[in-house]
């Protein structure tokens, strides 16, 4: 509220003139693609044909007759469910174990941030190779030097492996990027709190879960909608990868919708299922902010 | 907010309709012979071809001759040699009625929209006009041809696919080279118990693997089965169709590809045969430098050989009849096409073929010598020489034949068939119910 009571009703004015070429912005980029994406939805139409009109047809096809539809919908809950507790749990344990380091805080943090700032081609290729069988990547070698030769296998063609090799780089890469977030809210949590608590007997876990976390929960918030919409729109390192293959086995909506359009060139229905993605990201977000708001007011 | 919507929502219909409009003009593609002067400008060329092979370099090297005699001529060569990222850009420009003089396509059920639309042209009247249809190998023109025999693609290459093969890795395991496609699920069992790979396929581009799947109908339907099947008029339930599921399911059973080659690529796959690893190897003629000059591994030089497809009992081909592609073909943009692009086409298409067939390659005519290279080894001439004796028929590879849709099922649903993931029913009934949902779209 301050800021306003400070501003004398022409800046008012003006705060509104200048945040309206973002808002505009934001309209010709973001909305009206979606919007576009919505009208197309509804017609059949290969880019070059006549469009056709075909009301919900398209959702039709996809609800009831695309086994692919279903099969790319789990893989992409699945998908999520790894990256997100790679990124978020692993975040975490990285920037709550930082917090009690003493020394060499900054060169362990760089370290973990390195992935985040690599080309995802790199990454892609980096992890074709890891998981190769035939020449043995470092996985495989790995696995055959501590004993466990019999896990040896190509992970990249095994379709009960692939979707999790898929979506560790993934998780591996933006691991250090929450981390970095994460750790700047441990430190702002107060050190008398923490320290009272201790006086008063409260073990580590008390510790975490009485004090540190709920100081960090609107940080928490906030990471965990990035990354839960960062995971939903994962796209580049699966195509890259393996295209979606073996068979559908690692298929993702975001890679399907894209075959679908630039592939198949039926654009009117990679436009249904682009509108599906969206409704989706926005359901993940309010269940989300639901959840977590009822925690914090329990 | 709300006006805010409603605009962006008209101006999303005005967008649309008028995209739509544009598709919709009709232009003549029979006009090969345009009358007016010629008025030098610049021109494009969108191709799929690698970015310093012989096609581009030669055509590069005629333009500027050209544009000797025409200033302000000026050829612009847009290559993106990864086929798929350039069939969506050529996808892209056809939608928004922005393709450029001449673009490069396969026979694709799409082209075939676009020839019906009147955007390209004609190609056979085309050469007519300019009196070199003739000099052309039939089979590199039959290779650009739509199925009702219309021609509107130009070849520049001519290729001959064969099974590649190490002498002494086939004598390691005791087989012979075989005389019918059925001989191969053996032989890779035996292939194995040696311990070599038998065969190296580039799972990652998934069209070497898709050449398999036409093999065995070619062989027991001739070329007509593809035809009929990607129209929904015959089936993999069909005893051809069965054939070659059944074939397919054989080949992953007796492991005749190597470990994990659905995410193995282009180069992976040479190296493993040419590190002498793997038994056999399906390729073209476009790789007969690095397997039939001095530039292939030395410990397996003289060791290599190749055998074209085998023949089937009751096979309806015959043995010099296979896969012999013509390559990527180029279209003329209708839309566009004037006295200028008339006039260097005549001009580059006659010089083409010898300066082609110099740098050691097969010409897509038959008026010029190939020059075999200084460092070949005597297996170049032997593969060069299988041109002089083709049938009249030839296998097309699928992905140029299906819609796309099913093309990419097929795809998906062969690594899962040949890694025993799927049944050949399972494979059948699925292909067949994915052929019956698309292919109306795009064959009416």
């Amino acid at each position: 509220m301050l800021p306003t009571r400070m501003l004398p009703n022409r800046s008012r004015t003006s705060v509104l003139v200048f945040l309206l070429p973002p808002l505009l912005l934001y309209c010709a980029a973001v909305l009206f693609p979606i919007l576009q994406s919505l009208f197309l939805s509804f017609f059949s139409w290969n880019g070059i044909s006549d469009m056709e009109f075909v009301g919900l047809a398209n959702y039709a096809r996809m609800f009831t007759k695309d086994d692919v539809f279903w099969r790319a919908f789990l893989n992409a809950l699945l998908y999520l469910a790894i990256c997100l507790v790679l990124q978020l749990g692993g975040a975490l344990v990285v920037a709550s174990l930082l917090t009690s380091l003493r020394r060499g805080r900054e060169l362990i943090k760089t370290l973990y941030l390195l992935p985040a700032v690599i080309s995802t081609v790199a990454i892609a290729f980096l992890f074709v190779r890891i998981y190769s069988l035939e020449p043995v990547g470092l996985l495989n070698q790995l696995l055959q030097s501590i004993g466990l030769g019999s896990l040896e296998r190509p992970w990249l063609s095994d379709v009960n492996t692939v979707l999790a090799a898929v979506s560790a780089p993934e998780g591996w890469r933006f691991t250090g990027l929450y981390m970095l977030i994460i750790y700047a809210a441990l430190l702002a949590v107060p050190k008398e709190l923490e320290e009272a608590a201790v006086l008063d007997g409260a073990s580590r876990w008390t510790l975490f879960t009485k004090i540190r976390f709920p100081y960090i929960r609107p940080v928490w918030i906030t990471t965990t909608i990035m990354a839960t919409t960062y995971g939903l729109r994962g796209f580049d390192i699966p195509y890259l990868m393996t295209n979606g293959g073996p068979g559908q086995s690692s298929e993702l909506l975001t890679t399907y919708m894209y075959k679908t359009a630039f592939t198949s060139t039926d654009f009117g229905y990679a436009s249904t299922i682009s509108v599906f993605i969206v409704v989706e990201c926005l359901v993940a977000v309010g269940l989300i902010l639901f959840l977590l708001k009822r925690k914090s007011d329990a | 907010m709300k006006n805010l919507f409603r605009a962006a929502a008209v101006a999303a219909v005005t967008a649309l309709a008028l995209t739509a409009c544009g598709s919709g003009s009709p232009t003549s593609s029979t006009n090969v012979a345009p009358t007016g002067d010629i008025k030098p400008r610049e021109i494009s060329w969108l191709l799929s071809r690698p970015a310093d092979g012989a096609v581009i370099n030669i055509m590069k090297k005629l333009a500027d001759d050209y544009a000797k005699d025409h200033p302000g001529f000026k050829l612009n060569l847009i290559t993106t040699p990864d086929r798929p990222s350039y069939i969506q850009k050529l996808e892209t420009l056809a939608a928004a009625n922005k393709l450029p003089e001449l673009f490069d396509t396969d026979a694709t059920p799409f082209a075939r929209q676009l020839a019906q639309q009147g955007k390209m042209l004609d190609g056979e009247k085309l050469l007519k006009t300019l009196g070199i249809y003739d000099k052309y190998r039939p089979g590199a023109l039959d290779y650009q041809r739509f199925d009702d025999g219309s021609l509107y693609m130009i070849p520049f290459q001519f290729e001959l696919e064969f099974i590649w093969y190490n002498k002494a890795l086939l004598q390691k395991a005791g087989v012979a080279v075989p005389k019918s496609l059925d001989d191969i699920p053996a032989m890779c069992t035996a292939l194995r118990s040696a311990g070599i790979t038998p065969i190296a396929v580039d799972g990652q581009d998934q069209w070497p693997l898709e050449r398999y799947v036409a093999y065995q109908p070619f062989r027991e339907a001739g070329p007509d089965f593809v035809q009929k099947l990607k129209k929904g008029e015959a089936k993999f339930t069909d005893p051809a169709g069965q054939k070659t599921v059944n074939w397919l399911a054989e080949l992953g059973k007796a492991k005749c590809f190597q470990d994990g080659f659905s995410a193995q690529g282009y180069s992976d796959a040479q190296n493993q045969f040419t590190s002498g690893q793997a038994a056999m190897y399906n390729i073209g003629t476009w790789e007969l430098p690095s397997l039939a000059t001095d530039k292939l591994n030395p410990a397996v030089r003289d060791d290599i050989d190749f055998f074209t497809l085998p023949t089937t009992a009751g096979s309806v081909t015959a043995a010099n009849e296979f896969v012999s592609p013509s390559g990527i073909g180029m279209a003329v943009n209708a839309k566009t096409y004037d006295p200028l692009v008339s006039d260097f086409l005549k001009f580059a298409l006659q010089k083409y073929p010898a300066e082609y067939a110099a740098t050691g390659v097969l010409s897509p005519t038959t008026d010029v010598e190939t020059t075999v290279p200084a460092n070949a080894t005597p297996l170049y001439r032997k593969a060069l020489d299988q041109a002089k004796d083709l049938g009249s028929k030839q296998a097309m590879p699928w992905d140029t034949q299906l819609d796309p849709t099913t093309n990419g099922r097929l795809q998906q649903e062969l690594v899962l068939l040949v890694q025993g993931e799927i049944t050949p029913q399972q494979f059948a009934e699925t292909m067949d119910s994915t052929i019956a949902q698309n292919a109306p779209k795009f064959f009416k």
